[in-house]
């Protein structure tokens, strides 16, 4: 060889060198584009070069020595030369090896061996190329090389073999393995179909007639008869004392536990399946179809068998992305199904703006397009015509459209079509029935809230087995529930002159009725609310809801106050605890009322309270008030130590200076045990025409014997005040 | 003359080296070129993720995420115990509880007698899931169910625990669940926030819930949890003041965007950007939001189906149907919180009314989903942020008692978006108290969510502050068992 061409060729083996260490350094970060792809593919057809250059170059190697051959220039120019196009050869293996091994379904062991040694083998065979004119590189040391490559050769040539073929390809013939091809369920037998692959998968590997672990072969029915070391294995009809299965359950931190921690496990189902077999007498000829439907081995079987469903792939090109760009808008969302795939997801909102311009516009990404969602727009039957030509549409949501039975058709050609919803649209159930079938493809159709009946949506299921056909909920009146209680929608509980109650019901359609009297609404006899209601005066009104096909509702009470007197200005004479200042002297005639309940704490919620003093406020009236009551607002919680005033006293005059005792009154203290609640009490009186009014409540001074805070001061809330 | 030699050899040595290298260097530029991301410095470990594009083919494409806030009490709802009641009052076995750190509300305890249920269960659909009779509505649906009875949690208190679940640690600032999602997910539909939160309260003892669960965290702010209120405003500022007509509103927004695009020509502060974004979709938000809000055309099958409160704003039943509206409408992240499951005393009057309050509308946002095809795409989850003790809480009486926080075991359904349907997973000890069959770490959970939506929970990652930052920190693994 020209010498120039060997310098240039030894310079590239270099390269070669550091561009492979290169990619096996970054070997998780390698894209394969498709053309490489295919250069990848050919790795099984120049591998075959290196191994016969290297093979006849170390045989060469290994003579190279002796002194007829050491002497001879043209054996010696002729090996270097060899062993550098082997060399060379063998890093274009390598490199199309590496990118073969990032396609799809290249995994595991063997190929993490077969990569390591066809490194190897590069690696050191160039190694051997450039060392070999050292002074130090003697037959001895070129013996060892020459034999160690041929070695490593043949070792990477197996694994690369197994990869390609299978693991067992050259003794397969002899062994006459069974056939483990998918197999209809029909003539599947339970053993050699789906106990006996599960044993080959999770187990043969340690324990076959060669490499027999435990002196356990679990390869065939005899062998697992027979048993091992430790006895039978299994005993047919009894799984739980079967040692097979007490082993696979067994604590995997347990030496025994079976297959050894490190190894794939058995599934549940396959534990299973396992189980169930044994148990019924582990029977190796019985087959599948003699299960009765139903009968867990029997489903469990079907599901091992069932070829596992794959991802979709699609095999349209991707659409142009500056495309996708402009066509998405405001109310028309287009996303990729996941990053590199081509397949896209279309939606559009806005029922205001929508147009069929806005399918029209996607005819460019039609073969892309995989899912629609036109829910509530006002598609009709000429938009359908637009999205049957969306040739790889699986998933088309058009619940709530304008479409019919005629409009449908269109779709009928739409091959990968596997999910329609048209819930809420006007498809009767004949039209529906007769074009189902045409779907080929259609795994699930939503029929909810269309004119089918629950017994039409039966028959349509049981016409179309191989279809999801979802009906929903449907009100057929035995669904008898209780209403909710009226709500009372005025702004507040409390008004001046007169107030029109406004009595509401969420529920169209609901009839409230109620009453002022205290006694329990009826259905019929008492009076419907309407907003013409007008009250003068404080009342307590009952309400209960009623409508056909359901129950009526738990009777509400609404307690309205009046209080015809605003004062002008309000002040207090005494504090208000540090906790219960509500929103101070105003709280009281805020028309606002306060709250109860654990998840109401009374400092949050409009609750004015004293304790260690009286509560004294004063009104002012600009305009001379002619009062002849006074109403005070509060809470009981007898629990926590809330309790009614003590004493109620009403003061009253022309000014601050000359008021008179106008009333003075208690309240009803409560009983051990009483729920909380919240109370009224009103002080009548003479009617009196007053500038100035002072209300002293008197908290608790002593809380009876029975209470566990007995003795103490209670706690006095309250949150309105009623003038009359 | 030998040291001539040497050095010819050392000279001829490195030019050869030098050539050889350049050429190697040349090799590696080659090679360098089948690795895309090789050379993006920073953003490397961002690789696999545009945000917005899921990075393998997504089974569900929306999150409902019904959490009942407080915990509610496993051994009352789905997870039968019933050598509990047989134990009724015994002290509950020292290597049963073991070290278990507890709350310092029972800690002191005198002794831990052990209670069973009030309530009675049965066994509904063809994975025969024990269901009690406080949830008869849920018991119909079993089957469209996965059962997950076998989680468990690091957090012994609400807020940690709540905080762990939603945003995978138990310190706050992280991004919620959603936020993540929105982040990896992008919109579906670019007229409403991509994830929005609804809030209701039982009667029960009830634990707060703050708006730092739905935060973004270090994410952009676009990706924060909107909270849509009861009231008349569902979303808050959203509505124009009175007088302002569309138009107006449509200048100023013209205007403000031009004034904020100069700032951000003059900074290029990325969250400048996010602001005008927010603004345009605040400005689609006040016609979609109305919409989406308005119940008053729901027909009565309906009605009939979530129960008589949907139609009440702010009660749990609403915001089930809120969120089926929501979801329906593209919104990837549903986030409810039911408050008042926090059961420490006067169990069985309060889970009654609890689970009153929820089982109607739970059972019909499946049912709902479901008959509208959606069910498929959209994942839908029920439960709380720990589990219940088996021992009591406080004094034990027949019928009442309560039940304090137990994060070593709990159980939780989820239903649609890919997971297998009618399964109940994991099982616990007979006495409820430890996990005896596959565990499920709150990471592994919300692995398993981020998986179900075509995300890579070890490649949803942000770098943030030097580190990169997961939903799922530094573990987690699918459940791949749970996935149909």
């Amino acid at each position: 060889m020209h010498s120039k061409f060997r310098t240039f060729a030894g310079q590239l083996l270099i390269a070669a060198n550091i561009f492979i260490l290169f990619l096996l350094f970054f070997e998780n970060k390698l894209v394969i584009p498709a053309w490489l792809q295919t250069i990848g593919r050919m790795h099984p057809l120049i591998l075959h070069f290196p191994i016969v250059i290297l093979l006849l170059a170390m045989l060469l190697e290994y003579f190279s020595f002796r002194p007829e051959y050491a002497k001879n220039q043209f054996y010696r120019n002729f090996l270097h030369n060899l062993l550098l196009a082997g060399s060379l050869l063998a890093a274009v293996t390598v490199i199309m090896g590496l990118f073969l091994s990032r396609e799809e379904g290249y995994e595991g062991e063997i190929l993490n061996y077969h990569k390591w040694t066809g490194a190897g083998i590069f690696f050191f065979a160039s190694f051997i190329y450039f060392i070999r004119s050292s002074t130090w590189y003697k037959a001895p040391v070129a013996k060892a090389g020459s034999l160690l490559t041929v070695a490593a050769l043949v070792v990477t040539g197996h694994y690369g073999a197994a990869l390609t073929h299978g693991m067992n390809f050259i003794w397969e013939p002899i062994e006459a393995r069974k056939e483990a091809a998918s197999i209809a369920p029909e003539q599947a037998v339970v053993f050699t179909h789906v106990v006996q692959p599960i044993l080959e998968q999770k187990c043969t590997s340690c324990h076959n007639a060669d490499k027999m672990k435990g002196q356990l072969s679990l390869t065939d029915a005899q062998s697992l008869l027979k048993g091992g070391k430790s006895g039978k294995v299994l005993v047919p009809g009894n799984p739980e004392i079967s040692l097979l299965l007490e082993r696979i359950h067994m604590p995997t931190e347990e030496k025994k536990h079976m297959p050894p921690s490190g190894k794939p496990q058995l599934t549940p189902q396959e534990t299973a399946i396992l189980h169930l077999w044994i148990k019924d007498q582990a029977k190796f000829d019985k087959k599948l179809a003699s299960y009765p439907s139903g009968d867990s081995l029997q489903i469990l079987a079907a599901a091992y068998l069932k070829p596992a469903s794959r991802e979709t792939e699609f095999d349209f090109p991707s659409a142009d992305e500056a495309e996708i760009t402009a066509l998405n808008s405001d109310y028309r969302t287009i996303v990729p199904l996941a990053k590199n795939s081509p397949a896209l997801a279309v939606n559009i909102y806005n029922r205001a703006t929508y147009t069929s311009k806005q399918l029209n516009e996607l005819d460019g990404i039609r073969k892309q397009v995989i899912a629609l969602n036109l829910n509530k727009m006002p598609v009709n039957d000429a938009d359908l015509e637009i999205i049957g030509k969306f040739e790889n549409l699986q998933k088309l949501n058009l619940n709530f459209t304008e479409i019919s039975a005629g409009g449908l058709k269109a779709l009928t050609g739409l091959k990968n079509l596997s999910s329609l919803a048209i819930s809420g649209t006007k498809i009767k159930y004949s039209e529906l029935s007769a074009l189902l079938p045409a779907f080929k493809n259609l795994k699930s159709v939503s029929v909810w809230n269309t004119p089918l009946s629950e017994p039409e949506i039966v028959q349509l299921q049981k016409a179309n087995g191989s279809m999801a056909i979802i009906g929903g909920f449907k009100d057929d009146g035995k669904n008898m529930l209780r209403l909710n209680p009226p709500q009372m929608k005025n702004s507040s509980p409390v008004f001046a002159g007169t107030m029109a109650l406004q009595l509401k019901h969420p529920i169209n359609g609901v009839e409230i009725r109620y009453t002022m009297d205290g006694s329990e609404p009826d259905s019929v006899k008492s009076p419907l609310a309407n907003d013409k209601l007008l009250l003068a005066k404080s009342e307590n009104i009952k309400a209960k809801a009623f409508k056909n096909g359901w129950y009526g509702s738990e009777t509400v009470q609404f307690e309205v106050y009046k209080c015809s007197f605003q004062p002008d200005s309000v002040h207090l004479l005494a504090p208000l605890n540090r906790v219960h200042q509500a929103t101070g002297a105003k709280t009281f005639f805020d028309q606002k009322l306060g709250v109860i309940g654990a998840n109401n704490p009374a400092w949050a919620n409009n609750w004015a309270g004293v304790k260690d003093n009286d509560m004294v406020l004063v009104s002012e009236f600009k305009k001379p008030a002619l009062i002849s009551s006074v109403g005070i607002h509060y809470m009981i919680e007898e629990d926590t130590g809330i309790f009614p005033p003590e004493i109620v006293e009403v003061w009253g005059g022309k000014d601050a200076e000359s008021m008179k005792l106008l009333s003075k009154f208690k309240t009803e203290m409560p009983a051990k045990g009483d729920k909380p609640s919240l109370k009224t009490m009103e002080g009548k009186f003479k009617p009196q025409t007053v500038s100035c009014l002072k209300i002293v409540a008197k908290p608790l001074n002593k809380i009876p014997e029975w209470h566990k805070s007995k003795g103490n001061k209670a706690l006095l809330l309250v949150d309105e005040m009623f003038l009359n | 003359m030998e040291k001539e030699i040497l050095e010819h050899g050392f000279s001829f040595n490195r030019r050869r080296f030098l050539s050889g290298m350049s050429l190697g260097l040349g090799s590696v530029a080659l090679g360098s070129l089948l690795m895309p991301d090789l050379l993006k410095g920073g953003n490397r470990e961002e690789e696999g993720l545009t945000p917005g594009i899921p990075h393998f083919a997504p089974k569900a494409k929306r999150v409902i995420y019904m959490f009942q806030n407080g915990a509610p009490s496993q051994q009352e709802l789905f997870d039968y115990k019933p050598k509990l009641r047989e134990m009724f009052g015994k002290e509950i076995p020292p290597s049963v509880r073991g070290m278990q750190r507890l709350t310092g509300m029972t800690a002191n305890q005198a002794s831990f007698p052990l209670v069973g249920s009030f309530v009675d269960f049965a066994q509904y659909g063809d994975s025969r899931a024990w269901v009690s009779n406080l949830m008869p509505y849920t018991a119909k649906i079993v089957n469209d169910l996965c059962f997950v009875k076998s989680m468990y949690t690091e957090a012994i208190n609400h807020d940690p625990a709540l905080t762990f679940l939603q945003t995978g640690s138990q310190q706050g600032n992280r991004p919620s669940m959603g936020s993540w999602l929105s982040y990896g997910l992008g919109n579906e539909n670019k007229n409403l926030p991509n994830f929005t939160v609804l809030l209701s309260r039982g009667v029960g003892n009830g634990q707060g819930v703050y708006s730092k669960l739905w935060s973004n965290g270090f994410l952009d702010s676009v990706h924060q949890g909107v909270q849509f209120s009861k009231g008349e405003d569902p979303v808050l500022y959203l509505r124009d003041p009175d007088g302002m007509n569309r138009q107006d509103r449509r200048d100023m927004l013209d205007n403000l965007a031009q004034l904020n695009d100069l700032s951000y020509q003059e900074f290029g502060d990325p969250e400048i950007a996010a602001k005008i974004k927010q603004y345009e979709m605040a400005y689609r938000m006040q016609t979609a939001v109305p919409e989406v809000m308005d119940l008053s055309r729901e027909s009565d099958d309906i009605v009939k189906l979530y129960g008589p409160e949907c139609l009440v704003p702010g009660t749990y039943a609403a915001n089930c149907l809120l969120a089926r509206k929501l979801s329906e409408n593209g919104v990837r992240f549903v986030q409810l919180y039911h408050q008042g499951w926090d059961q420490h005393g006067n169990l069985p009057f309060e889970i009654t009314k609890q689970a009153m309050d929820v089982d109607q509308a739970s059972a019909a946002l499946v049912t709902d989903l479901k008959q509208r095809g959606l069910l498929d795409e959209t994942l839908v989850i029920w439960g709380g942020e720990f589990g219940r003790t088996s021992y009591t809480q406080g004094k034990l009486a027949a019928d009442n008692y309560g039940r304090d926080h137990h994060p070593r075991c709990f159980t939780i359904w989820m239903a649609g978006g890919g997971i297998k349907p009618g399964m109940v997973y994991g099982e616990t000890d007979e006495l409820g108290y430890n996990i005896i069959k596959d565990p499920v770490h709150v990471h592994d959970f919300q692995a398993t969510i981020l998986h179900q939506l075509g995300l890579d929970h070890e490649k949803l990652v942000f770098r943030h502050l030097g580190r990169r930052y997961r939903l799922t920190d530094v573990s987690g693994k699918v459940i791949k068992d749970i996935i149909s």
